[in-house]
């Protein structure tokens, strides 16, 4: 039995939001599902246009969360090695020797800014930390520190010498996030915030090892059965070759999701019950999840593309057409 | 406490809260379910002409009811299992699958966690009214059809006089027709058991009335049926011998008188003869014994054959000649010669009398099995026509009695007849033996005898001087030299010509065949 209290862990999760509150303003929609994701142990796609916050929002939460931060600026040149690390020759006391020297993925929440400027065999590098915890180098295999967090961003806009994300490397990613800009208010709040004297910083308001238990206490969350069948009538409808697939799903889906796309469901949703201080999966909180959970799990058809059809609105039918 | 127990024991009062909706839906569908057919089933009997008004909003009613009650029972009864409902509940009262929940993972090993959620179940469902939040409602919608198929129902039952009434007919023709049947099975019957008729006779006379039975076993139309039942009247009828019945009433009138004959060897015979039985006084004239009497005897015995020879000459030659015969014998006073004469005329007699009961009997069946069909003919005209079915029954018995010819078949007694004539009809005592033609059940039709200008009782006329006009009496309607105007409207003469048609209809004056000519005729000639 986890000894974290469930009051206490709700405790946590609305300091974080607080903290983080402090800095980011607004942008409820994309902080909760990556709270959520932080909290059920899943990596982050952030997408949205430059300026939007989304580096901040991840430095922010590294502040919060008092973990070991890392940023990694993607870049075409980006080498695999320069991300996970290297060995370099030593020389101690005239031996020389190999040390492994870890690189910036050996931190608790890396920051991987605009993920889609490397190329695919940098992007690649990521998969193994991303699924497994842990990097193998020269035939060696270093554990990841827990918790282990990857935040990748991307900008959806320039995509000229951009390398779009594989899909066994964007099925990896528990939530894909959209960021969207601020309304009247919340952009008036921003310029006031970053424009003044003092620049906010977010204090501490959990631990790892908090986070540790509050993933393991979300995992503990019972989830009854006709919820569970819900959960993969959900996913298996996402392909267009399934009985219960919608309209839009069988016009413009090549591919749904995957089991990764399921368990991302169950285990967003257990924490979204947590955090509504329910001790059980209720539809809404899949409802909840359902978007970030599966939106960069559709993979679209030709129509779908040169349609231009948002998956958003091919899940947000799913949902409507579904019988609880 | 045993929170899980405590939410099955809510789960149960919810679970008999939804039944009870359930059920109060399902009646309202019943309701509207058992109306639609109760409209359907009851427009098909109307259109068929089978249900009377009564029935058809009986049925109507019934099958609502039914409907309402058997739907309702089986949606209360309907099982429901304990976790689909407890998910039911989650979603209708908003309880975010907390109790289904709590209750699938009852049994599982207890944790902090659930145990939390339990108890978090517990208390949200605690915070449930079902009446409240799952109240008892009704659609609008199908109240406002269960309200419309009401008054549909209702208005039918109200406007559709013409087509019950319709009903009634058919359903008066019905039981006409199963009376017709029963009353022929009777006949059958009484025929097979009738000592007094041969196999072959009994044979004739079964067959037009198996015919006719097995032909209504088909339930033909009203038409039909009086066509089937007048046929098979009038081939018993054609089995009737006319002279077999002037022979019987004959024979009666000479019974009568040698009953009288105190004494007389004779005297048991013609008790016999009078009684009708010609059979029983043939064994009783051939077992007359002759050897004893005197010559007196003889004598009078010769001269009372003599005389029952001569009433039967005309009508049974044979028989009257064998009687004179016999006379002739004891006259002569060869007895032995008369008795051979006697036993050749007992003989004779047993054989008429075989003849006028068989010939009695086929005028009986006619006489019920037109009666019959005037009973079925009336049944269906309605309330209107059953005056006339009590006098044209009437007409039918007296045909009867006609044909018996004296047997006294004619029964003269009042029968379904409503109407003042059919009362009075069936009230008449007529006798039997009343003659062909006259009405059994008819009144008697008023006779004036015509008034003889000087004759007795008459108007005392002064009768006029050679070259004189005499007294006017009276004004015609023409004189000479001017046409004469009709003073009956046409409209007053018709009913009259009407009334006769009718009656020709329905007495089977008009073959079937031209029945429908006749009413297109009459039809026309409506004013």
């Amino acid at each position: 039995m986890s000894e974290l209290s469930v009051e206490r862990f709700c405790q946590i999760a609305e300091q974080i939001e607080n903290e983080v509150g402090r800095v980011i303003v607004g942008q409820a929609e994309v902080v909760r599902p990556v709270l959520v994701s932080i909290l059920a142990g899943g990596h982050v796609l952030l997408e949205g246009v430059p300026g939007l916050g989304k580096t901040m929002l991840i430095r922010t939460l590294g502040q919060a969360l008092e973990l070991k931060f890392s940023r990694i600026q993607f870049t075409p040149d980006l080498m695999p090695s320069d991300i996970l690390g290297t060995e370099i020759l030593t020389d101690q006391d005239g031996r020389r020797s190999f040390q492994f020297r870890p690189g910036p993925l050996f931190a608790n929440l890396v920051l991987a800014d605009e993920i889609n400027r490397a190329t695919p065999k940098t992007q690649s590098a990521l998969l193994e930390a991303m699924q497994e915890g842990s990097v193998t180098v020269a035939q060696q295999t270093y554990r990841l520190e827990e918790p282990f967090f990857v935040m990748a961003t991307q900008n959806p806009l320039e995509m000229e010498g951009t390398y779009p994300l594989p899909e066994a490397q964007l099925d990896r990613f528990f939530f894909k996030v959209n960021v969207n800009l601020p309304d009247v208010g919340e952009m008036a709040e921003i310029l006031e915030r970053t424009t003044g004297k003092d620049t906010p910083a977010a204090g501490r308001a959990a631990s790892g090892a908090d986070i540790v238990q509050m993933r393991e206490l979300a995992r503990t969350v019972p989830v009854a059965s006709h919820v569970r069948e819900y959960i993969a009538k959900l996913v298996l409808a996402t392909h267009p070759e399934n009985l219960h697939a919608s309209p839009l799903v069988q016009k413009y889906v090549r591919y749904g999701a995957s089991p990764r796309g399921g368990q991302a469901l169950m285990l967003g949703a257990k924490v979204t019950a947590l955090l509504a201080g329910r001790y059980n999966v209720a539809f809404e909180d899949i409802q909840a999840v359902a978007l970030p959970a599966l939106r960069h799990r559709l993979l679209l058809n030709f129509d779908g593309l040169a349609e231009g059809v948002n998956p958003d609105s091919v899940i947000t039918e799913l949902l409507g057409a579904l019988p609880m | 406490m045993d929170i899980a127990s405590e939410l099955s024991r809510l789960l149960e009062g919810w679970m008999r809260w939804l039944r009870l909706r359930r059920a109060l839906a399902w009646c309202l569908h019943g309701w509207v379910i058992g109306l639609a057919w109760g409209l359907l089933l009851g427009a098909a009997g109307m259109w068929q002409a089978r249900l009377l008004r009564a029935e058809f909003l009986a049925l109507a009613a019934v099958l609502a009811l039914s409907g309402a009650c058997l739907a309702g029972l089986i949606a209360f009864a309907w099982p429901l299992r304990r976790l689909e409902a407890a998910r039911y509940f989650d979603r209708v009262f908003r309880l975010e699958e907390r109790v289904s929940t709590a209750l699938e993972f009852a049994d599982a090993p207890a944790s902090d966690l659930l145990q939390r959620q339990a108890q978090d179940a517990w208390n949200a469902a605690q915070r449930v009214k079902p009446a409240r939040d799952l109240p008892l409602r009704f659609s609008r919608s199908e109240g406002l059809l269960a309200l419309t198929l009401t008054l549909v129902i209702g208005l039918t039952g109200w406007r559709g006089t013409a087509w019950f009434q319709a009903a009634q007919q058919a359903r008066a023709v019905q039981e006409a027709v199963a009376e017709q049947k029963q009353a022929m099975a009777e006949m059958l019957v009484k025929i097979e058991n009738d000592p007094l008729l041969s196999e072959e006779q009994k044979r004739a006379l079964s067959a037009p009335l198996e015919e006719a039975l097995n032909a209504l076993q088909d339930q033909p139309s009203l038409e039909g049926s009086v066509s089937i039942l007048t046929a098979a009247g009038e081939k018993l009828q054609a089995l009737s011998d006319p002279q077999a019945q002037e022979l019987a009433q004959a024979l009666s009138e000479a019974g009568r008188q040698l009953s009288l004959q105190e004494g007389s060897p004779l005297q048991g015979v013609g008790q016999q003869l009078a009684q009708g039985d010609a059979v029983a006084a043939a064994t009783q004239l051939s077992q007359l014994d002759v050897s004893n009497l005197s010559q007196p005897e003889a004598e009078a015995l010769a001269s009372q054959l003599e005389t029952l020879a001569q009433s039967l000459a005309s009508i049974d030659p044979t028989l009257a000649a064998q009687l004179n015969q016999a006379a002739q014998a004891f006259r002569q006073g060869d007895r032995a010669a008369a008795g051979q004469a006697l036993q050749q005329a007992a003989q004779t007699l047993a054989q008429a009398g075989h003849q006028m009961a068989f010939s009695q009997a086929a005028a009986q069946s006619a006489a019920q099995l037109q009666q019959g069909a005037g009973r079925v003919l009336a049944a269906g005209g309605g309330q209107a026509m059953q005056g006339a079915a009590g006098s044209q029954a009437g007409a039918g018995n007296s045909q009867g009695g006609a044909a018996a010819g004296g047997a006294g078949a004619g029964r003269g007694e009042g029968e379904s007849g409503s109407s003042p004539l059919g009362n009075e009809a069936g009230s008449s005592p007529i006798p039997q033996n009343n003659g062909a033609g006259d009405g059994g059940k008819r009144a008697y039709e008023p006779i004036y005898a015509p008034s003889l200008l000087g004759g007795e009782g008459g108007p005392l006329v002064g009768l006029p001087q050679s070259g004189e006009d005499g007294e006017a009496v009276g004004v015609g309607p023409t004189a000479p030299g001017k046409e004469g105007g009709s003073l009956v409207p046409y409209d007053e003469v018709y009913a009259q010509y009407e009334e006769f048609n009718r009656r020709a209809l329905e007495n089977g004056q008009v073959p079937l065949q031209f029945m429908q000519i006749i009413r297109n005729y009459f039809d026309a000639l409506k004013p």
